[in-house]
């Protein structure tokens, strides 16, 4: 009776009640809102989605973007109604700085960059107390490590072809050029008066010269990965730079038995019958030896490598990139492979592998820095009233050891100048310096033609470029993406002695 | 027998006007001060910040607002009412902030020709508020008897229920919602009169039905529950909201009218169960609504992630967080916020369903955070007159009462801070709109008349009623 | 930052701490509104007495916390139990409404009566006054203090 008696009381306790839990329903929306106006607000904005924004970049001149020469990229123009539009130095550089239009959003640097240049960025406090001054925006010039000569000869030399060339310092990670083409030219799309019809034709051609395909495009990548195949072969302790396999002589002329599928190979008669090692192998570029030095590694190890190059997820840049793949991970083989077939044949980059050219240029890079991985950047530094700010280069993680690298260089170096590598890698040689280098022909399957790569660095002893060359669809690595590498590294050697 | 003659007597009839014995009201006098002073102040940084003056913006209507609420505290002086002397003053700070936000944002948002000439946004709002000031008022000093209330409870809930059918059927579609009821001239939306029907009616209700609701038991596997009978209300509640939702596409309305109805049903009776399974039939309705209802899940997507569509359904909620971002900490000062793109606001409907975002961006977290504690002040104030009140009707009344001002508010701003879905009910006292500010004068009117304790005490308890039937119970 | 400018920043600053002003001044008198109610007497509405009880039950000179709704009769349901043959199951019933005591006789065989003379149906109860129930008889007394 108690019991019952006291839930008769007057109603005082369970308003009590009541009014805890709505004065805990205010104390959420003043969290949410310390979430909203403190937290993230920093992010917020910046986003060319904030009015505010929208409407300084109308009225307030973006900083400039410049080449590491101090040429000027980017620029300010004015319009008839006094608004600030966009004027670029040329196509060549389009697919990396993008374009800022006020109709069309923002692109590539110009995105990623949009806080720094319009003049918004900065930590919560000094955003707090930038609202006290007279004027709320400070934009900065951004200063790139883009060479724009080299830039503009990386996408000539692509010319009217569909590809990506990266090329890049191995030992600091900075991008010198990063060609995408069919490329655009963005002034067209940021100049008032032809923004409308330039954007809808960039819409609708079929060739997608708005994709950057340098960092977003995912491509089959043939042989070239097999300097990923033998980083993880050589990082996991599976082979040794002497691995030789003796079943593999017999194998070049019958095909390789994995699980009863066939892995053919045989463009390369001229060793006969003696068992190759990593450097021989790599000169003829032979598909048995790296399938069963896949095989030997081990999925997982050669999927845990592959990460450490950076694999798996996007990389961290300047721009967006896609995340390369060894295999589509859905597999319960090691590794997510689905079998050992799809396993020996990743290991030449004929499995469910795609990659992305910047990836292959990374891959190329850390072989070149002695196995160390260098943060791949565009921006060096932020200029603006406050002084410059550098943006030094970041090691990301050493990948293998430097023997094992200098192991992998050597190979590399074989293939380029090598009695048999040179007949697969021909003008990939720069002239009067010890080039290293992979090209590779990634089959499509059906009847198309191959994507033709090549990744490279130069000097093989004392690298100071790196690069990846991809032209989609060309033929044989060796007679389309090797000679494009070779001029390209000549001529930035030449003007970078 | 030494009973009174006076309680025993039979209950006077109201008195609509006494004789005038005025009573001083000194915290409500130096309040309402306090509220003065802030909104010349608000004034003023509004005309330095559009007018670069050092001077007050559109000082006549200020003038004229305050002019009411001195009004409204003079008469209640006179009235000589020992009425709370809180509510007034918080609620006027709400209104005044209302009155500058709505002389900021540009005037043509709403138009109305009077005679020759055209008024603005800021005049029409000013004259809502002071309607409602003197509706509030005129509560507050005439009513001193509940009976009215009490007595017809089923003819308010079938009052209400009129209301909410003529709003089915002859209701106009507005921005996809059919909320607005337009008689000849005469437009407004019924369902901000429906809740404070809805409180009336439950209070009467649960007052009554009270004992039984505590004390008898139908056992349900492990779970202890009033009879079945008297669940069918909380169907019945149930499935008006989920009409509301369906008919009306009113989501707001439904959520604040079940909530509300939850939280005092849990007032009256105490029984965490009960309000668990309204819980669980609020789930399961959400999720048939969702599953059944296009534009139920489309505000759910949309809630979940808005920045999948920034530009397009998400377009509203984002600009809303981008409000509050730009706002940070202190704001960026009264008249320089929302930064006009071609000549538009960055949020549509900005003036009725997200003042909140624009006092965000303008006050900052520091004025919002504020401006949420004023409205916990009103609801506390609500609340501790429902318990100190002097029967179980009305102190369900004034909790409920209390309640649908503070959920209201809690739904709309909980909206534009994206911790719940985003429905479009008005912010109580700060958003634009007739219906909206005359329910809430309603609502505070009644809420000052039930806070004056020296009043007709409530009848006693009839014979028979609850007991007759307690009496049958079965042993 | 040119002087208008810092002017403006101090208006609104100030109308910041004006809304913090009244909040303060608002939690203030309501702080002083809930310790003017704490000094108020206990919640309990009221006392029974028992004054003279044959049978024991209720034993004699107790006192009874009243709630505002008690009942009394020989059933144990009761809040408060009359064990005496001329008591009904259900007796009475004391409710606390608005500003005082009533008693209701619930239709008992033998009546309920107050000072002395029947309740017909419902009567208002002062503090002092007497119930009798049977042979038992309690006085309503005011709440002690807290």
């Amino acid at each position: 009776m108690l019991a019952t008696s006291s839930r008769r009381r007057p109603l005082g306790r369970t308003i009590l009640h009541v009014a805890i839990v709505i004065s805990m329903a205010f104390g959420v929306l003043a969290g949410a809102g310390g979430y909203w106006s403190v937290v993230v607000a920093p992010d917020l904005v910046r986003s060319p989605y904030d009015p505010a924004v929208i409407a300084a970049a109308r009225t307030v001149p973006r900083g400039k973007i410049l080449d590491r020469a101090g040429l000027v990229l980017a620029r300010n123009a004015k319009d008839a109604n006094g608004e600030f539009y966009r004027v670029y130095r040329g196509p060549a550089i389009s697919q990396v700085v993008g374009y800022a239009s006020g109709t069309y959003g923002r692109a590539g640097l110009e995105r990623g960059y949009d806080a720094e240049l319009t003049g918004l960025a900065g930590d919560a406090l000094t955003g707090a107390f930038r609202k006290f001054g007279a004027s709320q925006y400070d934009p900065s010039d951004l200063v790139l490590s883009l060479d724009y000569g080299l830039q503009r000869d990386a996408v000539r030399a692509l010319g009217n072809r569909r590809g990506a060339i990266v090329m890049l310092d191995p030992t600091t990670g900075e991008v010198r050029a990063l060609a995408s083409t069919p490329t655009y030219d963005a002034s067209k799309i940021t100049d008032p008066a032809t923004a409308a019809t330039a954007f809808a034709a960039l819409q609708d051609d079929k060739d997608q010269p708005l994709l950057p395909r340098a960092t977003l495009g995912r491509y089959v990548p043939g042989s070239v990965f097999k300097i990923v195949t033998a980083m993880a072969g050589l990082g996991s302790g599976a082979i040794t730079p002497s691995t030789t396999y003796k079943e593999q002589p017999a194998a070049e002329k019958r095909g390789l038995m994995v699980k009863g599928f066939r892995v053919h190979d045989g463009h390369h008669p001229q060793t006969g019958s003696t068992p190759l090692d990593l450097v021989s192998a790599t000169e003829v570029s032979c598909n048995i030896w790296y399938a069963l030095t896949g095989l030997r590694t081990g999925g997982a190890d050669l999927v845990a490598y592959a990460g450490r190059l950076g694999f798996g997820a996007p990389l961290p840049f300047d721009l967006p990139t896609a995340a390369s793949q060894v295999t589509g991970g859905t597999g319960k083989a090691p590794g997510g492979f689905v079998d050992d077939v799809e396993l020996a044949n990743a290991s030449y980059g004929q499995g469910e592998t795609f990659v992305t050219p910047l990836q292959m240029a990374l891959v190329a890079a850390t072989v070149a820095n002695d196995g160390a991985l260098m943060r791949p950047r565009l921006v060096t530094a932020l200029r603006n009233k406050g002084g410059e700010r550098q943006i030094g280069p970041e090691r990301l993680r050493q990948v293998i050891p430097a023997d094992e690298a200098k192991a992998i260089n050597s190979a590399m170096v074989a293939a380029v100048e090598g009695p048999l590598g040179r007949l697969f890698t021909t003008g990939s040689k720069v002239p009067g310096v010890t080039t290293a280098g992979k090209s590779g022909t990634a089959e499509l399957g059906g009847t198309g033609e191959p994507h033709s790569w090549f990744i490279g660095f130069a000097p093989a002893e004392a690298p100071r470029i790196a690069i990846a060359v991809l032209v989609e669809q060309a033929g044989r690595g060796g007679e389309v993406a090797a000679p494009i590498a070779g001029q390209l590294m000549a001529g930035y050697l030449a003007a970078n002695p | 027998m030494s009973v009174s003659p006076r309680a025993a007597s039979a209950p006077t009839l109201p008195r609509i006007l006494g004789p005038i014995h005025p009573r001083p009201r000194w915290t409500e006098a130096r309040l309402l001060g306090i509220v003065a002073v802030a909104l010349i102040v608000g004034s003023l940084s509004l005309g330095m910040t559009l007018a670069h003056r050092f001077a007050p913006y559109d000082a006549g209507g200020l003038a004229i607002y305050l002019a009411a609420l001195g009004g409204a505290h003079v008469a209640q002086v006179l009235a000589g009412r020992r009425s709370d002397q809180i509510l007034l003053p918080a609620v006027g700070l709400l209104g005044g902030i209302s009155l500058l936000l709505m002389q900021r944002l540009p005037q043509d948002l709403v138009t109305l020709k009077v005679g020759g000439s055209t008024i603005g946004l800021g005049d029409i709002q000013l004259a809502w508020l002071c309607l409602a000031i003197a509706v509030a008022t005129t509560l507050g000093i005439v009513v001193r008897s509940d009976t009215w209330l009490r007595r017809y409870k089923y003819t308010w809930a079938a009052v209400g229920i009129a209301l909410l059918l003529l709003t089915f059927v002859l209701g106009v579609d507005v921005g996809g919602q059919r909320l607005t009821l337009r008689i000849g001239p005469v437009s407004g939306q019924p369902s901000e009169l429906l809740k404070v029907i809805l409180v009336v009616f439950l209070a009467g209700y649960l007052s009554e039905n009270r004992p039984l609701l505590i004390e008898q038991d139908t056992r349900l596997g492990p779970l202890r529950l009033p009879p079945l009978p008297y669940l069918a209300p909380m169907v019945a509640m149930w499935a008006i909201a989920l009409g509301i939702v369906v008919v009306q596409r009113d989501l707001g309305a439904a959520l604040l009218f079940y909530a509300v109805f939850l939280a005092l049903l849990y007032a009256a009776t105490g029984r965490l169960s009960l309000v668990l399974i309204g819980l669980v039939l609020f789930v399961l309705g959400s999720a048939l609504m969702a599953s059944l209802f296009d534009h139920v899940r489309a505000r759910i997507d949309i809630w979940i992630d808005p920045f999948a569509d920034p530009l397009g359904t998400g377009y509203q909620i984002v600009q809303s967080l981008h409000a509050f971002a730009r706002g940070g900490l202190l704001g960026v000062g009264l008249g320089a916020g929302l930064p006009m793109v071609g000549g538009r606001l960055p949020i549509p409907e900005i003036h009725t369903d997200f003042p909140l975002a624009a006092l965000g961006e303008e006050l900052g977290l520091v004025g919002v955070i504020a401006i949420l504690g004023v409205y916990l002040v009103v609801v506390e104030r609500g609340l501790r007159i429902g318990a100190s009140a002097a029967d179980d009707f009305r102190s369900i009344l004034a909790t409920g009462l209390a309640l649908v001002i503070g959920v209201q508010a809690v739904i709309i701003a909980a909206g534009d801070l994206k911790v719940l879905p985003l429905t479009g009910v008005t912010l109580p006292f700060i958003s634009y709109g007739g219906s909206s500010l005359l329910a809430n004068a309603v609502v505070v009117g009644l809420l000052l008349a039930l806070s004056d304790k020296g009043v007709e005490p409530p009848p006693p308890p009839t014979a028979g009623g609850w007991r007759s039937r307690l009496r049958r119970r079965p042993r | 930052m040119d002087g208008f400018l810092a002017v403006i920043w101090i208006v609104r600053l100030l109308f910041l701490a004006l809304l913090y002003l009244f909040l303060a001044r608002v939690v203030r008198s309501l702080l002083r509104d809930l310790r003017a109610a704490a000094r108020e007497p206990s919640s309990s509405l009221g006392r029974l007495i028992v004054l003279d009880s044959p049978s024991g039950e209720p034993p004699q000179g107790r006192s009874f916390d009243l709630d505002a709704i008690t009942t009394l009769g020989r059933d144990v349901n009761n809040a408060i139990v009359i064990e005496d043959p001329f008591a009904s199951a259900e007796h009475a019933v004391l409710t606390y409404r608005g500003q005082s005591w009533y008693v209701e006789d619930l239709g008992s065989t033998n009546g309920t009566y107050v000072n002395g003379g029947p309740v017909a149906d419902l009567s208002p109860l002062g503090y002092g006054d007497e119930v009798a129930i049977g042979q038992v008889r309690l006085r309503l007394e005011r709440a002690r203090p807290a």
